[in-house]
């Protein structure tokens, strides 16, 4: 399989010399294609640090991340919008979805930018659309429709592009369960039938169990990995269970 | 798409800034009705002074446009401010920074033009009222004709894109520079509090209050000092003033956390504590803004109040000073060519020539010039004994003669006591004309006194003031119409031709030299008229112009501070909702807290403009009443409580329809 990401021991410093919070510390590890990945921890745990460099959001103190053969700690400023309009697809738990757009309009953005000739656009986005269920809302405005079809808006807008890889930071955090549900579903069979690879960041035990793939992480270290394998998810999800009850007094925390 | 985007997005924000954008088209509307008045000929033609209202229009444009500049940039860095997570969520999905400087750009150029075009037609009504009211003060009549002159147009779009281009290219660099990590993490941050340094604040509150007291006195000190005054005095008490502001409202925050929040009974009425701390959490951050806001409060205020002051005085020198239409003094009482000219160029009621005399300290009048001057004016006439005098005085010093003469009733002319009989205070020129302010009316019997007088002081003394040629003679004229400029700079031209030979002895000797004759020689009513006029009209004018700015850039200012936050309120209020509090109550607290809101800018200039208006009355006392200092006063702040009142109705009415809505 083809490696996607690579993060080479990269470190994440705050503060000054006298008083060093270390969110990332030296951290490593690889995403092949076609994995849906999970970053597991507590708050302060360092996952959304984690995620947030590898999306460009954030810079590293040292350290390197690759994406295929691309060093994204080193790409130049007058670059990188381009290089996420190219590369990264984004799912935020509050789902930023623009409200003066409508639905299909929040989707064809996406592809606008990225310079899509327009006959295509309509016809990708139905697509999609199906898939994901939200054909029959693609007319309305985001205030208008609910939680879980909006952030499934939010995965439609980030796969549509085909990305190199989907970052997903919380996505449940603002569902109900069954809407969570929805969604996870959802991720699961874009990373199967078309191919997504997803990099997805949670603390909910159900969520992080349609990975098939789990790094734990705690005080800024990669405390434990585990894969799925052949394994069924109600396997996955105890064996999660017994990691975090593993990770001790913060697992109170996790859950 | 980004196009459709930034125009919907426009669309959101003309909605959400609803009062910003009312008010960027009510100044587009001035703007552009102001510039028309500055082009217009029928409005420079009025009068020889109309034509620097023009001028005057252009060059307090400069203050106008600094107000703008300074209420559009504080709003679009408030957009932006608010709109972070957006802004953060177009460089996520890959969109160039320098795409969506140009969304916003767009955007907001896309409000700036609908703002201007909406504010051309509003400022083309605009200029008709103001023209008509202005041909209204000048009585010329007056036909509304749509006008709509290129130039006017031009100059204010130049003024009204020049803001905010320049203003753009700011938020521009502003986005340039963002990360996009504080983009999306910028809400997350939280305010300081100030409550630690509670103490060093509560030390400010009340240095503040040091200063101003300081302020005041100087201020009252330099204005009622009999000395000339110092400015340097004056801006020193500005100073000081402008620091007292900005510490204050740095500082209260602090004192209303002690003083309400710490004190347990206040804090738990009602719903005092949410009150209080919705307010001091804004004010930590609004500290300078508010300051800044005072500031601009006390230049309206105090700057309103001189304007009216002058207004005031001019129009009351009219009614003071000019009794008659034509007043002409001479050096050397020959009258005979004067007369000639003006029975010729005028329409002539009455004319009557006599004299006044000085003894080097007071003057005086004869009786019976006073009583036909009286018979000119319409007043009945007034009888003397042999032994009394009258004081003919301003109106606004009655009572401080009526006062000395009931300490001591008499006084001495040459060597004879007389009584005082009475003060009177008809206007009869006695502003400079007849008289200094005042003047003693003696029986007949003594005028060869008084004239001895004068003829001993003239002689005997070289501290005698030749330059203003003045001894006493003076020809006054009333006339069936009021005569107009051209009159008077005809009569002035004959007039100036003449140069007089006047015989002296000074310091014993005989000198002989010419006396030409000066413009203040001659008075008319007429020309008098038309530069109060022009100068009431400019003055009134401009004071109105750069007050509503003022006030509404600042009120808009407060309005967009609330409104934008009410994301943050309806939570808030939502939550006391939940909590059980009713509807009613929870409209009140929405108003308490705006009002308190609103009325804090307003704390200090209230309190601190009225004393420094007293003091700077004190010179206009000699022709402005205390009444009409008060009047002024209360007329100026209900004006400015309208205009600012209208605006914290408004932004009651969106806050709460924002907290309600869904």
């Amino acid at each position: 399989m083809k490696k996607i990401l690579k993060v080479e021991q990269i470190q994440k410093y705050y503060g000054n010399k006298d008083n060093l919070t270390k969110a990332i510390d030296d951290i490593s590890f690889e995403v092949e294609e076609g994995e849906f990945i999970g970053i597991m921890g507590a708050s302060g745990s360092g996952k959304t640090t984690l995620l947030n460099a590898i999306s460009t959001i954030d810079t590293v103190s040292s350290g390197h991340i690759y994406l295929e053969d691309q060093d994204i700690t080193e790409i130049k400023e007058e670059e990188i919008a381009q290089f996420r309009r190219k590369n990264l697809g984004f799912i935020f738990q509050d789902f930023n979805l623009l409200d003066t757009l409508t639905i299909e309009e929040n989707i064809a953005l996406i592809l606008t930018i990225n310079k899509v000739p327009e006959k295509e656009i309509d016809e990708k986005i139905l697509e999609i659309a199906k898939k994901l269920d939200i054909e029959n809302i693609l007319q309305k405005f985001p205030y208008q429709v609910s939680g879980g079809q909006k952030q499934r808006c939010a995965a439609c807008r980030a796969i549509i592009n085909q990305p190199k890889i989907i970052l997903a930071d919380e996505p449940t955090g603002s569902l109900d369960s069954k809407a969570a549900r929805q969604l996870l579903e959802i991720m699961e069979d874009m990373n199967r039938t078309m191919k997504a690879t997803i990099l997805m960041v949670t603390h909910d035990p159900v969520s992080a169990s349609y990975c098939n793939k789990i790094l734990f992480l705690k005080d800024g270290k990669i405390f434990n990995r585990i894969e799925k394998g052949e394994k069924n998810r109600n396997t996955f999800y105890s064996e999660i269970l017994d990691v975090l009850a593993l990770l001790g007094g913060d697992a109170r925390d996790v859950r | 798409m980004l196009g459709k985007l930034s125009i919907r997005n426009a669309k959101r924000q003309a909605k959400d800034y609803m009062i910003y954008f009312i008010t960027v088209i009510l100044s587009a509307a001035l703007m552009f009705s102001f510039n028309s008045i500055a082009a217009s000929k029928d409005i420079s033609e009025l009068s020889s002074y109309m034509n620097e209202f023009g001028k005057a229009i252009t060059g307090i444009s400069i203050l106008i446009i600094f107000v703008m500049a300074w209420l559009i940039h504080y709003t679009m860095k408030f957009m932006l401010e608010k709109r972070s997570k957006e802004f953060g969520t177009y460089q996520i999905l890959g969109i160039e920074k320098k795409d969506i400087a140009n969304m916003f750009t767009l955007e907001n150029l896309v409000i700036g033009i609908v703002a201007f075009g909406i504010g051309i037609l509003a400022g083309v009504f605009l200029y008709q009222v103001f023209t008509s009211i202005i041909m209204n003060l000048f009585q010329q009549p007056y036909q509304i004709k749509i006008t709509f002159d290129p130039k006017a147009v031009g100059k204010t779009a130049i003024y009204f894109f020049g803001i905010f281009i320049i203003v753009l290219l700011n938020c521009r660099r502003k986005i340039q520079k963002t990360k996009v990590y504080d983009l999306l993490y910028a809400t997350k941050q939280n305010e300081n509090t100030m409550i630690q340094k509670s103490r060093g604040n509560v030390f400010l509150f009340i240095l503040s209050f040091v200063l101003f007291g300081i302020a005041l006195f100087l201020n009252h000190h330099e204005f009622s000092s009999e000395t000339e005054m110092k400015p340097r005095n004056v801006f020193f008490a500005i100073v000081l003033a402008i620091v007292g502001i900005y510490l204050f409202y740095i500082s209260i925050s602090s004192f209303i956390v002690k003083r309400y929040l710490e004190n347990k009974t206040k804090k738990y009425q009602k719903t005092n504590l949410f009150l209080y701390r919705n307010l001091t959490s804004k004010i930590n951050t609004m500290s300078l803004t508010m300051g800044t806001i005072a500031m601009m409060f006390i230049i309206i205020l105090i700057g309103g109040n001189v304007a009216l002051l002058m207004n005031n005085m001019l129009n009351n020198e009219i009614e003071m000073g000019y009794p008659f239409e034509i007043m002409v003094s001479s050096p050397d009482g020959d009258f005979s060519q004067y007369k000639e000219y003006i029975e010729k160029n005028a329409q002539v009621k009455q004319m009557y020539e006599y004299q006044t005399y000085y003894d080097g300290n007071l003057y005086y009048m004869g009786l019976s010039d006073y009583n036909h001057l009286r018979k000119m004016l319409g007043h009945e006439t007034v009888d003397l004994n042999d032994d009394e005098v009258i004081i003919h005085c301003l109106r606004t010093l009655k009572k401080k003669y009526e006062d000395q003469v009931k300490q001591k009733g008499e006084t001495t002319i040459g060597d004879k006591k007389v009584k005082i009989k009475e003060v009177r205070t008809e206007n009869f020129g006695q502003l400079s004309f007849n008289g200094d302010r005042f003047i003693f009316v003696v029986p007949d019997s003594l005028v060869d006194t008084v004239k001895a007088e004068q003829e001993r002081i003239c002689k005997g003394t070289d501290n005698f003031d030749y330059n203003s040629n003045d001894f006493g003679y003076r020809l006054v004229v009333t006339t069936e119409e009021s005569t107009d400029e051209t009159f008077y700079d005809e009569l002035c031209e004959f007039i100036m031709t003449k140069e007089i030979p006047m015989t002296q002895e000074i310091a014993g000797e005989e000198q002989t030299f010419n006396v030409s004759i000066s413009l203040g020689n001659v008075m008319t009513k007429g020309k008098r008229m038309s530069v109060t006029k022009s100068f009431y009209t400019m003055v009134s004018f401009l004071a109105f112009y750069v007050a509503l700015i003022f006030v509404m850039a600042t009120a808009t200012l407060l309005a967009i501070q609330q409104l934008s936050d009410s994301e943050k309120y309806k939570y808030r209020y939502a939550l006391l909702r939940k909590l059980g509090v009713d509807e009613l109550t929870i409209n009140k607290t929405i108003l308490k807290q705006l009002f308190y809101y609103f009325a804090l800018p307003m704390l200090i200039p209230f309190v601190m403009s009225i004393p420094a208006i007293l003091s700077i009355a004190i010179p206009f006392k000699i022709a402005v009443s205390m009444a009409e200092v008060w009047q002024n006063i209360v007329s100026i702040y209900s004006l400015f409580m309208m205009v600012y009142g209208i605006y914290f109705v408004a932004t009651d009415v969106q806050f709460i329809r924002n907290i309600e809505s869904v």
